[in-house]
């Protein structure tokens, strides 16, 4: 395997302040498996951040972490110097998760008013916001209808509109455009970047390699629990010598045993007949 | 519309639970057959078949007719029965379909979370408590004789059997393991907990059995309530019931504090 750019997620210079700070972060579920090991890592305030894995690399993990969803087995967090699982760090936290995780019983609009009563807000205030969130992500000709009556497409704007709802510093993107048409991605690639350019910071896994390259302005690379490369797509691919990222991508997650070839070959395989996507079918480690 | 930017506000420390509670609450009304309308309905049926139709043919119990006898331990079981219900299957659905983590990650302390999740189960007991109550008084005459008494029994009953239903909700795998715990456990000690009958009839060994069954002593502070007398004293019963209480309360609380069996 060649040499990573960064082989730990720590930056050594500047004096940016820091959103996310995680120190010899550690996770073994109960079945044994160590899905983090003594991971580190640190997002600048203000950046758009991407983290790329396969499968059971540590991502979903990794956030769990940050936004309370699992227990520790070590390590420390913090959020804008905050202490990780605190009030005032949960409460600069927007977290968009891969799965629609949506209350059942509850509407578009309650759903949105409801995030903002746990949130802390008072009712015309979430109520405002709601309806906001409501007409920036195109949702006001579903406002009444319930979570399990929305196509697919629908429940990932309601998710994002969910997370971002209370205005977090903080937001987590995890695979937020993971099955979605390509018109949809770019809807929400632009409001992504606007909420990025207002000052947001923006944490985004995504298998999407080409999504990754035109939103983040730092990518890291995780691998068995470890963050195994880290720069800007472009300082990434001149430390490793080659012309995309998807051959740094297979490089490190898949320990150089795979060449770029081989890593398409074994793509086209997995997606079924010609014609398919490679990046699109999301399958790119 | 551009989204605006990032706020720092300070989340307001009662409007988390305040909006958990509401959330609970219309859950329970939105599904009102199932949560209200159905266990009214099987109250009521245990009150006029067993009480009304048969209970001249059985002799008086304690002191009153059958039929009023029986009021008190039938609404003890329907609202105990319905703050377990609610709160095990509230809590298994929003761990199943994963809409819990929107609440785990909101900032809201573990009490401020657990007290959310067993005011709901309470005001679907309230609700059904009340309605059995102003429609079986008049109709068997049954009193309310110390209603201080009552609402303390009434308060106790509903926490104990939410905090349980929070704990089998968070240790349930499937929908089964519930209604497990409902059918095979709470049922059967209720029953035998002395809800139709007095449980200083049964001869020895079975009336000091029957204290070991910490339900006898729910039926027994809520009978307390409403007919003024009881087979024990309702110091015990009470107390018995607050201490089954806290241990519920602070199990559950200790799962919301920890995460264990929520969070992997």
């Amino acid at each position: 395997m060649d040499q990573p750019a960064t082989t730990t997620g720590l930056r050594t210079a500047g004096a940016a302040p820091v959103a996310l700070s995680i120190h010899g972060l550690t996770k073994r579920y109960a079945d044994g498996t160590l899905a983090l090991e003594d991971l580190n890592l640190e997002i600048p305030a203000g950046s758009f951040f991407g983290l790329l894995g396969p499968n059971g690399a540590g991502k979903t993990t990794l956030i769990g972490a940050v936004c309370n969803l699992i227990r520790l087995s070590g390590g420390e967090i913090s959020v804008f110097g905050q202490p990780g699982g605190s009030m005032a760090a949960r409460r600069m936290i927007g977290i968009a998760e891969q799965e629609p995780n949506l209350d059942k019983f509850l509407t578009v609009y309650e759903t949105l008013l409801y995030h903002g009563g746990y949130y802390g807000m008072d009712r015309s205030e979430a109520s405002e916001r709601a309806e906001q969130m409501i007409d920036a992500f195109d949702l006001r000709a579903k406002r009444d209808v319930e979570a399990p009556k929305l196509s697919g497409g629908m429940r990932r704007r309601l998710l994002l509109a969910r997370a971002l709802l209370h205005r977090p510093r903080l937001v987590i993107l995890d695979e937020p455009t993971a099955g979605v048409d390509l018109e949809l991605r770019h809807e929400l690639w632009r409001y992504i970047r606007s909420l990025h350019e207002q000052g947001t910071t923006i944490l985004l896994t995504t298998h999407y390699l080409e999504e990754a390259e035109a939103l983040c302005d730092e990518i890291a690379l995780i691998s068995g629990g470890h963050i195994v490369a880290r720069d800007s797509a472009e300082g990434l691919k001149q430390s490793f010598g080659v012309d995309t990222l998807e051959e740094v991508y297979l490089r490190t997650v898949a320990g150089g045993r795979i060449t770029l070839a081989e890593g398409l070959e074994e793509i086209a395989g997995d997606a079924g007949p010609a014609g398919a996507d490679p990046v699109d079918d999301g399958q790119a480690g | 519309m551009n989204p605006l930017p990032p706020v720092d506000v300070e989340p307001h420390p009662w409007r988390g639970l305040a909006w958990l509670t509401r959330r609970e609450c219309h859950r329970v009304l939105k599904l009102w057959k199932q949560t209200i309308l159905a266990p009214v309905i099987s109250s009521l049926l245990f009150i006029l078949v067993f009480g009304v139709s048969l209970g001249d043919s059985i002799a008086e119990v304690n002191g009153f007719a059958y039929e009023i006898f029986i009021v008190p331990g039938l609404i003890a079981m329907a609202m105990a029965q319905s703050a377990y219900s609610n709160n095990s299957s509230t809590i298994f659905q929003a761990r199943n379909d994963r809409y819990l983590d929107d609440i785990l990650s909101a900032p809201m302390s573990a009490w401020q979370v657990h007290l959310g999740y067993i005011a709901g189960g309470a005001m679907r007991s309230l609700i059904i408590g009340a309605v059995l109550a102003a429609l079986a008084l008049p109709l068997t005459g049954a009193p309310l004789e110390q209603p201080l008494a009552l609402a303390l029994a009434v308060l106790l009953t509903i926490t104990s059997f939410g905090a349980l239903g929070i704990i089998v909700g968070i240790y349930a795998q499937s929908w089964d393991n519930q209604s497990f715990i409902n059918n095979i456990v709470i049922l059967p000690l209720i029953f035998l907990g002395g809800v139709f009958y007095s449980v200083s009839r049964l001869g020895s060994p079975w009336e000091q059995i029957s204290h070991l069954n910490p339900l006898f002593y729910v039926v027994e502070a809520v009978r307390y309530g409403f007919l003024g007398s009881a087979d024990v004293s309702p110091l015990l019963s009470l107390g018995v019931v607050a201490v089954i209480t806290f241990a519920l309360v602070a199990w559950a609380q200790f799962l919301f504090s920890t995460g264990h069996r929520l969070k992997p």
